[in-house]
């Protein structure tokens, strides 16, 4: 007649205590699955949809505080002066967030918009829609472009995202190496459509000009060479991506055809950053009056600066820590955008249910500790005289405890059985009501904050809250059923603890001689 | 005969606001193996409080008991109740959720004594021994009579398989009939199987009975 025996022996001898007990702990553990059920759905939910968005961190410049602080100055000159320098991705923070182990791939891109001279860009589709004026034609008689119909990319190392992500690959030659980045030269890798379009190959050259035919006229007339003004590059291979210009975009009529993905030539950045330079130095040259109280280096910096450096990460679910891990060390006026305040912003309904449903279950958790603790404590005052029994034969006081924390654990893990059946229906059902209660008050009193005003956000997934909601769903996984049998466990563990003192102050011979 | 229990100089007391009452002055006794003895004395001698020194239920204030010379201190006194005594209340004090038999197999579950492998019917002989046939040792206590339960009281304090029994006015609940048959009990006890018996009681029909009579008075005891 062991302990487990007699904890037994008592429970089925005692029904109506037993049952009273099985239905409190089975009412606890019903509140508690509820509120963690609810919780954690709503946790699920927010990780399934960051693991749908792609693992990208935006290094960029926080125009909001800077133009803050820009009109907070209030000298004039300075406040110009500060306006027309506005704060550049340092290169050295870019390496360091580079080393970062997370980091898959990363975009330190600049880009400018380019005359193809001889070459055709790839048609984006809207061409009868836009060309009201046929008076426009896009080629001169020289087969030179007459608007800016290419879109000239120069990314800092080889590895792009796009190549990393699959969305892009290379079918014909290679990828500019970072040999090439680092010697500057002037190769380049372009879609197979353009190169389908101009019968190009690896190893063809072509040329492209930052200046319009028109405007070249006047570079020459200074005394600038042709040549000079021209962008002629070696192709070195030949890339297939997937991206695509959005027919039922609303854009889609004004489009130009540089926007195509299909119109976009990588080189090195360092080869455009160069090229780019110089037509800037020509353009202070031939127009001084248009940089009358800049110096050439401030223009030309702004020009070859890239706005922002793009990581893409291993892992969505790595992101805030990313962010968490450098925020400190960004520099003035520039932050790491994870596309975090969208994110949160669709989170709020699934954020305030958690925050109620973790308020629920810890309110019940106390409750259960005081109310098993009473429950037990007052029980124990009946059942001195079998304690008192107890210890006269030489059970230790140890034991009685242990009995009596076994006899509530069996009970326990009774009702947490049933109530993890009734638990998930309820905990569905009252999950689904209180969502739908909740985004209909956003929906009615709606948040009346815009987004940034200068957010860029073309790297981020676009998730909409209806599909982050689409992921909510609560379900009592073997998990969840192991935390509650674990908060059980600590919930009769705390409520013994009184009695158990009770217990350890009795004296059988009070008891059982008295 | 040798001695099982040996109390030396034990003195109890206790205080009652400016006033200290002393109930044990200075007792020392020795009680031989084998015997049935009675403890009589008016009411308010102690003898209930010498009985729960004895039994380990309570502590002395100055003084030493040994049993089989063993200081009971040293040895423990959950040790020395879970494996050299037993003990048998007026009020039968049996666990109320269990039945007879588990009832007695509860202190041969506690005891370190060697016992047979075969417990529950070792169990269920012990309590035919004091007159529980299997029916009702398989009932839970309360079903049974003020009589069969101080039966399964004395077979549970036996159970253990130890000499020493001390026994707490056990027939104080029952009628005479009944209190005979215990008494009976005790006495085969000690005649057939060499148990110690040690019964603190106010009734002089009891202590008649016994082996050795032993008077607590003025907080020392004295044989009769």
């Amino acid at each position: 007649m062991n302990f487990f025996q007699r904890a037994i022996r008592y429970l089925t001898r005692k029904p109506t205590k037993s049952i009273l007990l099985m239905i409190t702990f089975f009412v606890i553990g019903n509140l508690v699955i509820l509120g963690m059920g609810v919780s954690q759905a709503s946790d699920n939910a927010k990780i399934l949809t960051r693991k749908k968005m792609r693992a990208i961190v935006s290094y960029e410049v926080d125009y909001n505080s800077y133009w803050n602080y820009v009109y907070s100055i209030s000298d004039k000159d300075e406040m110009e002066a500060a306006s027309r320098n506005s704060p550049k991705i340092p290169m050295d923070q870019v390496l360091v967030l580079k080393k970062d182990e997370r980091v898959k791939a990363l975009n330190y891109l600049l880009n400018n918009t380019f005359y193809s001279m001889g070459f055709e860009n790839v048609p984006v589709g809207n061409e009868d829609m836009s060309s009201s004026d046929s008076s426009n034609q896009p080629y001169n008689a020289a087969g030179n472009s007459t608007r800016a119909n290419i879109m000239g990319y120069g990314n800092a190392f080889p590895e792009l995202i796009e190549l990393t992500e699959g969305t892009m690959t290379i079918k014909d030659g290679r990828f500019y190496s970072q040999d090439d980045i680092d010697q500057n030269r002037r190769v380049c890798v372009i879609s197979e459509e353009l190169a389908e379009q101009n019968a190009l190959k690896p190893g063809d050259s072509l040329t492209m000009s930052t200046f319009s035919p028109d405007e070249k006229k006047t570079y020459i007339d200074a005394g600038i060479s042709e040549d000079d003004v021209n962008l002629e590059l070696e192709i070195i291979g030949i890339y297939n991506t997937k991206e695509n210009v959005d027919p039922n975009s609303p854009d889609f009529k004004w489009m130009s055809p540089y926007e195509s993905p299909k119109n976009r030539i990588y080189m090195p950045l360092s080869t455009l950053q160069e090229f780019v330079g110089t037509m800037t130095e020509y353009t202070v040259k031939v127009h001084p009056d248009w940089y009358r109280d800049t110096d050439v280096e401030t223009v030309k910096t702004s020009r070859i600066s890239p706005s922002r450096a793009v990581y893409l990460l291993d892992d969505p679910l790595n992101v805030d820590a990313f962010v968490e891990d450098h925020k400190s060390s960004t520099g003035d006026y520039l932050v790491l955008n994870a596309n975090n305040e969208t994110f949160k912003k669709m989170a709020r309904p699934l954020d305030t249910m958690s925050f109620f449903a973790n308020i629920v279950v810890w309110i019940v958790v106390v409750n259960a500790v005081v109310i098993i603790s009473l429950v037990t404590a007052l029980t124990l005052k009946t059942r001195e005289y079998e304690i008192g029994v107890m210890l006269s034969i030489g059970v230790s006081k140890q034991m009685v405890v242990v009995q009596l924390f076994l006899e509530l654990m069996l009970i326990a893990i009774l009702g947490f059985a049933l109530a993890s059946v009734s638990g998930s229906l309820a905990a569905g059902q009252v999950g689904e009501m209180v969502l739908d209660f909740q985004t209909t008050s956003e929906a009615q009193y709606g948040s009346s904050e815009e987004g940034s005003y200068f957010s860029s956000s073309d790297y981020f997934t676009q998730v909409t809250q209806d599909e982050m909601l689409s992921e909510y769903h609560v379900s009592v996984s073997p998990m969840l059923i192991g935390e509650i049998f674990l908060l059980g466990t600590g919930v009769v563990l705390i409520a013994t603890l009184i009695p158990s003192l009770m217990i350890m102050r009795l004296n059988p011979k009070q008891i059982l001689l008295s | 005969m040798s001695a099982i229990l040996k109390l030396e100089n034990i003195c109890y007391g206790y205080t009652d606001g400016s006033f200290k009452r002393e109930i044990l002055k200075s007792l020392s006794y020795e009680f031989q193996a084998g015997t049935f003895y009675t403890i009589l004395g008016p009411s308010g001698s102690g003898k209930t409080t010498l009985l729960s020194i004895m039994a380990g239920l309570d502590k002395q204030e100055s003084g030493k008991i040994y049993f089989e010379g063993e200081d009971i201190d040293k040895m423990g006194l959950y040790r020395y109740r879970r494996n050299k005594i037993g003990v048998v209340f007026q009020s039968y004090n049996l666990i109320t959720y269990l039945t007879g038999l588990e009832n007695t197999l509860l202190s041969m579950t506690e005891t370190d004594n060697k016992l047979p492998a075969n417990r529950k019917e070792v169990a269920y002989a012990l309590l035919n021994m004091v007159g529980i046939a299997n029916t009702k040792a398989d009932r839970l206590v309360t079903r049974l009579s003020g009589g069969e339960q101080q039966r399964i009281a004395i077979a549970r304090a036996i159970a253990c398989n130890v000499d020493l029994i001390f026994a707490d006015e056990p027939t104080g609940n029952l009628d005479t009939a009944t209190e005979q048959e215990i008494i009976r009990l005790f006495q085969m006890l000690s005649e057939r199987y060499g148990k110690t018996i040690i019964a603190v009681t106010h009734s002089n029909e009891v202590s008649k009975l016994s082996d050795h009579r032993v008077l607590l008075k003025n907080g020392v005891l004295n044989d009769l």
